[in-house]
């Protein structure tokens, strides 16, 4: 029988091996790289129809969070504030900037948005089967920088945290990086060397002997199993 | 879990109680072999036939070929969807996003209204609950649970209609105003048989209005007890005072209630209600039941007696007699042996607890027998203030029934009619009155309602009402306490009106109706007229108002007591008036229906799907017959295909092909086909049939009825059950005589009937025991001390766990050192209600799976009401067993009915979670078996592995789909959607919606475990912060664990006899639960297979009475096959 393949054939199963082994990890590095929470959503920073800066009002100002999102402690969702919380002072403060004309519409009877809701862009969002609960976090010691960085920095909201369940378990099973004495949940310029040096008498050296000692102290257990977030 | 072989001892000779679910079981049907050995069904997991699978293969890959190539289209949707917040513009007063707020109200009905607490997320009323502070407060019923399904029912009436066309408020406002005008106009006003104060104050006015007015209540099934006690004049019974209770056919502990049944329940605890003293038989009390079948009461008699309903008024007779009461006797017949024996004996038990009983019959039972009942009481003492039974004046005197409507309408003393009532006349009123033809020759017909049923397409005009949701009234509760009915929200729809609203227009001037909310938030006048009804009862301090809107009603108020206006004489009259029991002859019962009352709840899904109580079957009606009369009759085969256990698996029978055998019966010269099912525990000689089904039938129907009435019923009431109003006649509104022998068809209908899904078979799964000395178990101390030794658990070695209960690390798994949940169910207060399971529904988003789907076995109820029958078989004096054609004689006059509910017991050792091949569903560290939706394959393992069959699998998106429209669910992605329907919106915030392909159980209410948790640690936060320094503060398990008995879940919260108890393990004897759990009775289901469950149960107590016929047969109902 004559020979059909000719001789270079004989590596081709080899060779098409590798190139697909290459193919598929060149798939999953690029998935990894380009389809996860962490490049789709971090540094998600959409226009909103107010450009309302946090700079401004946090770090200038020095408004707490609480101010506006009033409920951050009390219910499982943080509140975006209604229109009425802005005109509180909006009403005699900044009366002409055009930014807030969307807001001055709202109250303005003759307008057709009169007493219709600013729709605020969603920037933070886990799946509609997660349950996450603010009022559980902010009341054991996790600060709102935790989860969405610096906001009291930004003139436009982006997200800093990819909010992945990976991502939430890292804290739930070591959240001494992360706990602060209750005071300084809200004070997002918490620097936690300058406590430790500012408070001797706790007895801890870093940040993560702070955080394991109120870890104890409060007795601090996050939960891994799935019902914590999950029902 | 673990591997063990042990030999099967012989059956002890004491252990002969013969108990099954169905027929199937009693028969051991190859069929019923099916159900047992399958977790799923055949059928159940495939697609039927080809005509149903329009998804086959082929079409499935032309269908992904197609969205894969349209997939490239869609590449700029990989782009992140842009999503709103929208916040409140103006926030409203409480209402905190995310956080639920209750509010007091009440559900106004006709035994007394039901206090509530309802839930509201953002503005959304989504959950029912009693209000616990109520002094009336009785759990709630399956009825009052759904009722909030009703304000979003797609099939809600939400238009006007006029001459059953749609029409406009607008016009009708028009035309309501004229007639408001006229103060001569000969107007009637129908109301229902609840009683509100306000009502009761605007109707006195309304009299004085419009000099022609006649007002009138009317409900189906209302009974003739108010003409026996006199007008506006009924007794409530205090269970709590009551030793013994006595029920001639009055399901006083489910659909007739006569007083708040908690208190009953309480007495039949050999502990005590909190479980906190020694058993004891003592206190218990003990209820002698006489009904023709099975009631939810007579479910839970000490004993039982099983007559045609025509001979209750010889038993009530008999009764009287043996007593001496002032009653006319001498025109009653001695009844026979079998019923004197029965007799007899209770009468001197009776005797013995003077001042200390009860003795009540039906409100539907004839007017004769209360007059009897009332002379009986009378003479035993039983009544007063300080008494077990009160008679009371209610708010309703002065209002005329339907005979009187109907002869007023035909006379013309009535011209105009406005109809408040929630039954339904034109279709539910005695057919001998003709209704619908006598409500023609009204000028003007008003229909107010919250459906567009019979009445409201033959009135000339419709408005669709305020849900008592959505409305401003008051209601008295069966003591008579001043309740509030507060509105949660607008009227969802801008036509509704309240009948209050309607009553103050009338009362205005220019007669404008003015509905919901007024001209700039100005209240809705039934506001008005509620708080004016108030400051005349308890004056008009703010404070004192706003106390009876937080708590919801008026502390201290009650019916006046009353005097019953008997008269002897008329007794006598209707004595010798009343029907006689002949022999032999077969009577009909017109029963009320354990899930859609009267028909009014006909379009509610969740009432529809919860299977009957007692039949088990759902979404249709049935004829009852007792085995014997079918076996007499000849029909018995029939009804059952009787096969050997060995015989082959029929075709027809399973599943989807389960039918009913139709038969014709006639009564009152009218005739009905109905489909046929064998009734245990059921007298001989009566069929039994449910009244409110078949209200309209569609082209769609099985039988081929329609379309007729169609537009009577919305989707979830059509095609469903059968209609028997036609055969009541105002004479014979509750029973009447069959006119020939019931007669098979030769057709057959579809059951959808759960009695025999989700089996598990025999193992001493219900179990009982008796207050009696037994001669083989011992007395009541042993019986107690043995009743984890019943069935396997007798003989079952101890088990060798493979699982070690440890991490590698050696921490145990169930790590939580502040909760472990545990549940303990007491059998003995359960009455099998369905509260719980639709509770569940209501609070789980559990949807609705429709009738086709229902009878293959999808159901998705997480909780299964089990229904058990259970029999002893019969000795002769020689203590041999009395047997016909080599088979034993089954003491039927004895028959026992035990409902278990069972939910996922939450096992330490799961054999679910081992199986899973993706780790959807594991243990939490608190002791809950956990489910993970959203992780979920569908690969249904552990549906296979659960011994307790407590997992349900969405094989369609029954969320998402409507399961109604026919055929709908196997178009895939074609079918009609129903998002976004009104139902969305009773949907709970905190709990997952779930999609087709995914597993579900319960799980202890988690998300209201996970927010009592949460509570917690807030307020544990707020005191350390109050201190000073947070890094001072120490905060350990006795602050972070919740306070004991402070989350109730779902069906514990709604079960109106207390019989679930919920709490923290490590709370130990604190919590009720606890208590519950370390009391003798407690056992585990399935115990000897080594599951370690966290729920377990309280066997049932039955406390019979040592000289009634059989008492040594009674308390024996554990199932102890093998």
């Amino acid at each position: 029988m004559a020979n059909f393949f000719p001789r270079w054939t004989n590596l081709l199963p080899f060779k098409i091996g590798i190139c697909v082994i290459a193919l598929g990890a060149g798939v999953v590095a690029a998935f990894t790289y380009y389809a996860t929470p962490k490049t789709l959503a971090v540094g998600y920073q959409p226009s909103q129809p107010i450009p309302f800066s946090h700079r401004i009002h946090v770090e200038q100002l020095g408004l707490d969070c609480r101010y506006c999102h009033s409920f951050v402690d009390v219910a499982g969702h943080s509140n975006v504030p209604t229109s009425n919380t802005c005109w509180n002072c909006h009403q005699h403060v900044q009366q002409e900037s055009p930014k807030l004309q969307p807001l001055r519409d709202r109250f303005d009877p003759d307008h057709p948005d009169f007493g219709k809701p600013v729709e605020w862009v969603r920037i933070h969002k886990t799946p509609d089967y997660v349950f996450f609960n603010h009022s559980a976090h902010v009341n054991r010691g996790i600060s709102c920088q935790s989860c969405h960085g610096r906001i009291d920095k930004m003139e436009v909201v982006y997200q800093a945290e990819n909010l992945s369940m990976g991502w939430c378990l890292e804290c739930h099973r070591a959240p001494e990086k992360h706990l602060r004495p209750m005071e300084e949940v809200y004070n997002l310029e918490y620097d936690p060397e300058q406590y430790i040096a500012d408070n001797p008498h706790l007895g801890v050296k870093t940040t993560e002997e702070l955080g394991l000692k109120l870890k104890e102290l409060w007795q601090v257990q996050p939960r891994e199993s799935c019902a914590t977030c999950h029902h | 879990m673990s591997k063990r072989i042990w030999q099967h001892p012989d059956v002890p000779a004491d252990e002969t109680t013969v108990a099954w679910r169905s027929t199937g079981q009693l028969e051991n049907t190859a069929d019923f072999r099916e159900w047992l050995e399958r977790e799923f069904p055949r059928g159940a997991a495939e697609m039927a036939n080809q005509e149903e699978a329009e998804t086959s293969r082929r079409s499935f890959l032309k269908l992904m070929g197609a969205s894969t190539a349209l997939a490239g289209f869609g590449m700029a949707a990989c782009r992140r969807p842009e999503a709103h917040i929208l916040p409140y513009a103006q926030a409203p007063e409480w209402v905190i996003p995310g956080k639920a707020t209750y509010y007091a109200s009440s559900f106004p009905r006709s035994g007394g209204a039901t206090p509530l607490v309802v839930t509201s997320f953002e503005g959304r009323p989504t959950k029912l609950a009693p209000n616990t502070l109520h002094p009336d407060a009785a759990g709630t019923d399956a009825f009052a649970q759904a009722s909030v399904l009703d304000l979003y029912s797609p099939y809600r009436s939400t238009r006007v209609l006029k001459g059953g066309k749609p029409s406009s408020r607008k016009e009708f406002d028009a035309a309501f105003a004229e007639l408001a005008k006229d103060s001569g106009a000969k107007v009637g006003f129908v109301f229902g048989r609840d009683d509100s104060p306000t009502r009761t104050r605007l109707r006195k006015e309304l009299a004085g209005r419009f000099g022609n007015a006649k007002f009138y209540a009317y409900e189906a099934l209302e009974g003739d007890a108010h003409k026996a006690h006199g007008d506006g004049t009924r007794y409530v019974a205090d269970f709590a005072k009551a030793d013994r209770i006595v029920s001639l056919d009055c399901d006083f502990a489910g659909l007739d209630p006569i007083g708040p049944v908690t208190p009953f329940s309480e007495r039949r605890k050999p502990e005590g209600k909190g479980y906190d003293q020694h058993a004891s038989k003592d206190a218990l009390n003990r209820l002698y039941t006489v009904e023709s079948g099975f009631s939810l009461t007579g479910g839970m008699a000490d004993h039982r007696l099983r007559i045609k309903p025509s001979q209750l008024l010889q038993v009530a007779a008999h009764i009287a007699r043996r007593l001496g009461a002032d009653a006319p006797v001498g025109g009653v017949p001695i009844p026979d042996k079998r019923l004197g024996d029965w007799i007899n004996p209770m009468v001197d038990d009776l005797k013995a607890h003077g001042g200390k009983s009860i003795v009540v019959a039906g409100s539907r039972a004839p007017e004769v027998v209360h007059h009897f009942v009332a002379a009986i009481n009378a003479k035993l003492g039983n009544v007063g203030d300080d008494k077990p039974l009160r008679f009371v004046r209610t708010g309703t005197e002065g209002l005329g029934d339907i005979e009187q409507l109907t002869a007023d309408l035909g006379s013309g003393a009535v011209e105009h009619v406005l109809f408040f009532t929630p039954s339904n006349p034109v279709y539910d009123a005695p057919a001998d009155l003709k209704f619908g033809e006598v409500l023609a020759k009204a000028k003007t017909s008003i229909h107010f309602g919250l459906r567009t049923d019979a009445t409201a397409n033959a009135a000339t005009w419709h408005v669709p009402a305020s849900h008592y949701l959505e409305s401003w009234s008051d209601s008295r509760t069966a003591t008579g306490v001043h309740t509030v009915v507060q509105p949660l929200i607008l009227p969802l729809y801008a036509d509704c009106a309240s009948e209050l609203e309607v009553l103050a227009a009338l009362l205005s001037e220019e007669g404008a109706l003015a509905t919901g909310e007024g001209e700039e938030g100005a209240a809705s006048p039934a506001l008005v007229e509620v708080r004016k009804t108030f400051e005349g009862l308890a004056g008009d301090k703010e404070e004192d108002w706003k106390k009876f809107l937080r708590d919801g009603f008026y502390a201290g108020s009650t019916y006046e007591s009353a005097t019953p206006q008997l008269d002897s004489g008329k007794a006598g009259e209707l004595v010798a008036k009343a029907p006689k029991a002949k022999d032999g002859e077969l009577e009909i019962v017109f029963a009320t229906d354990g899930s859609i009352y009267d028909g009014r709840w006909i379009d509610n899904g969740w009432l529809q799907e919860a299977p009957d109580p007692i039949s088990k079957v759902s979404w249709d009606n049935v004829a009852l017959i007792a085995p014997k009369t079918a076996k007499n009759l000849g029909i018995y085969d029939k009804i059952v295909t009787l096969e050997t256990p060995t015989a082959a698996k029929p075709a027809d029978g399973e599943g989807q092909h389960r039918t009913g055998q139709l038969i014709r019966i006639k009564a009152n010269g009218v005739e009905m086909e109905v489909p046929v099912q064998i009734g245990f525990g059921q007298a001989e000689d009566t069929v039994i049939v449910s009244l409110g089904y078949g209200q309209g039938f569609s082209a769609e129907d099985e039988l081929g009825r329609g379309p007729l009435n169609e537009s009577n019923v919305g989707l979830v009431g059509i095609n469903t059950g059968f209609n028997a109003y036609p055969l009541r006649t105002a004479a014979a509104g509750y029973f009447a005589a069959l006119e020939g022998a019931p007669a098979i068809t030769g057709k057959s209908y579809k059951i959808a009937a759960v009695q025999e899904h989700h089996a598990m078979y025999g193992r001493a799964l219900a179990r009982e025991v008796s207050t009696l000395d037994d001669s083989k178990k011992g007395d009541f101390e042993h019986q107690l001390a043995s009743v984890k030794k019943h069935g396997m658990d007798s003989h079952a070695p101890p088990n060798i766990s493979l699982y070690k209960p440890v991490d590698e690390k050696g921490e145990s798994l169930l790590s939580d050192p502040l909760h472990q949940w545990g549940m303990a169910i007491d059998l003995t207060s359960c009455t099998g209600c369905n509260a719980c399971l639709v509770a569940c529904q209501a609070e789980n988003n559990i949807p609705i799976v429709g009738k086709e789907q229902l009878a293959m076995g999808r159901e998705m109820h997480w909780i299964r009401m089990d229904r058990y029958f259970a029999v002893q078989p019969l000795k002769d004096d020689d203590g041999n067993y009395v047997e016909e054609n080599g088979e034993k004689v089954l003491d039927e006059d004895n028959m026992e009915l035990i409902p278990q509910p069972v939910a996922c017991v939450q096992c330490e050792s799961a054999p679910c979670e081992t199986v899973c091949p993706v780790n959807a569903t594991v243990h939490t560290e608190d002791g809950l078996n956990a489910m993970a939706y959203n992780r979920c394959i569908g690969t249904r393992y552990c549906a296979n592995n659960c011994p307790y069959k407590a997992r349900r699998f969405n094989f369609f998106d029954y969320n998402k789909r409507n399961p109604l429209v026919p055929h709908n669910l196997y178009r895939g992605p074609l079918g009609e959607k129903q998002v976004g329907t009104a139902a969305h919106l009773q949907r709970n915030p905190n709990v997952s919606v779930r999609m087709r392909g995914v597993m579900e159980k319960c799980t202890y209410c988690v998300q209201r475990l996970k927010d009592a948790k949460i509570r917690q640690k807030r307020r544990q936060k707020q005191e350390s912060l109050a201190s000073g320094e947070s890094t001072k503060t120490k905060i350990g398990t006795p602050e972070l664990r919740i306070p004991v008995d402070s989350v109730k879940v779902a069906c514990q919260e709604a079960c109106p006899s207390e019989a679930i108890s919920f709490g923290n393990l490590l709370d130990e004897k604190d919590s009720r639960m606890g208590r519950a759990k370390s009391v003798e009775r407690n056992y585990d289901l399935l115990n000897y297979i080594g599951t370690r469950p966290r729920t377990s149960y309280l066997a049932r107590v039955k406390n019979p009475n040592e000289n009634m016929p059989g008492a040594s047969r009674i308390g024996k109902a554990t199932i102890h096959m093998h």
